[in-house]
């Protein structure tokens, strides 16, 4: 339970500090494949940085996998919104947008892990 | 033996039992269940700092071997621990000072992910595995899932320089040696595997 709950806060934290970052090199009305491509670097730096720091505490897989779909698609997905002036009015409601896209990837990761865990050989000797 | 890979994890002692601390808490029912399946003369590869000896069954007597000199000195104090007997040595598993058929059980936990030669070193276990011997193998390995495993890819040149490759297909590796698959475990996606090889009885001794 404890690390479910670790899970998600990381996913959470990983997502909020890329749409932050992206925020802060991202402007409204930059080429949209340009804040893509930037948005997508900066979530990867991003989450190498904090998957390595969470990973001694809920486990390196467990931190560095979520983190890096977040950073990678987040990372995209926020330079998109920002470049097109679509993104969040505020830096909280864009640190919200930011963690509750890290939580829905942490489901997913979670979901998928689910449904391939178990033994997909047994030979039964 | 490697010099280059005994520096590497001679440095990476330092902080290695900080940075398995979660995997530790999180993994180690999965490991004590796989490694419930240990019987009689034991050879354990990369013993790293022992942190994986509290998953060992009691009562048995293990020869656990490390390239890391290092990696050893840390690893004394889990094995005086150990309700049974834990016999270390530094030895490189591309060149084991072993004869061939000595052991019934090869146990590797996060090992072969680490080994630049995986089936140069998977062929040795198979070696000085008697006929009809196991090995018992908690490891990560590449994602057969598109953008995970490309991801690992990508992550492998970098984790290479601190420890171990992401990309690694064990299990072929494990073929490849001679071992035949007699279970194959997912534990965290299809990354992270209990894996049990067999070297058939009807495996030619050496």
């Amino acid at each position: 339970m404890i690390f479910a709950i670790g899970d998600y806060l990381a996913g959470m934290l990983v997502g909020a500090a890329t749409a932050l970052a992206v925020r802060m090199v991202v402007w409204p009305g930059m080429d949209m494949v340009l804040a893509m491509i930037v948005g997508m670097a900066l979530g990867m730096l991003v989450h190498l940085v904090l998957g390595l720091a969470l990973g001694p505490l809920i486990g390196m897989f467990e931190a560095m996998i979520p983190a890096s779909l977040i950073g990678m698609y987040g990372g995209m997905f926020f330079g998109m919104r920002d470049s097109m002036a679509a993104g969040s009015r505020t830096l909280q409601a864009g640190l919200a947008v930011g963690a509750i896209f890290g939580a829905i990837v942490v489901a997913g990761v979670r979901f998928y892990d689910r449904t391939l865990r178990g033994a997909v050989v047994d030979t039964g000797d | 033996m490697d010099t280059a890979t005994q520096r590497k994890w001679d440095a990476a002692s330092q902080n290695f039992d900080l940075f398995s601390y979660g995997d530790d808490k999180r993994l180690g029912p999965h490991k004590r269940r796989l490694f419930a399946k240990i019987r009689g003369e034991t050879l354990m590869v990369a013993a790293g700092t022992g942190n994986d000896f509290r998953f060992f069954p009691p009562g048995h007597s293990i020869i656990a071997i490390d390239i890391s000199a290092r990696m050893l000195e840390r690893a004394a104090k889990k094995a005086a621990t150990y309700p049974g007997t834990i016999d270390l040595r530094q030895m490189d598993v591309c060149q084991l000072e072993f004869g061939n058929n000595t052991f019934d059980t090869v146990v590797t936990a996060c090992t072969f992910c680490s080994v630049p030669k995986p089936v140069a070193g998977l062929g040795e276990l198979y070696r000085v595995l008697k006929p009809g011997g196991q090995i018992l193998m908690f490891e990560h390995v590449r994602s057969r899932i598109g953008p995970l495993g490309v991801f690992l890819d990508l992550m492998t040149p970098l984790s290479r320089r601190l420890g171990p490759d992401l990309n690694r297909d064990t299990v072929g590796n494990m073929q490849k040696a001679g071992f035949r698959i007699r279970r194959e475990e997912n534990v965290y996606l299809d990354i992270i595997k209990a894996i049990e090889g067999v070297k058939d009885p009807s495996a030619p001794t050496a």
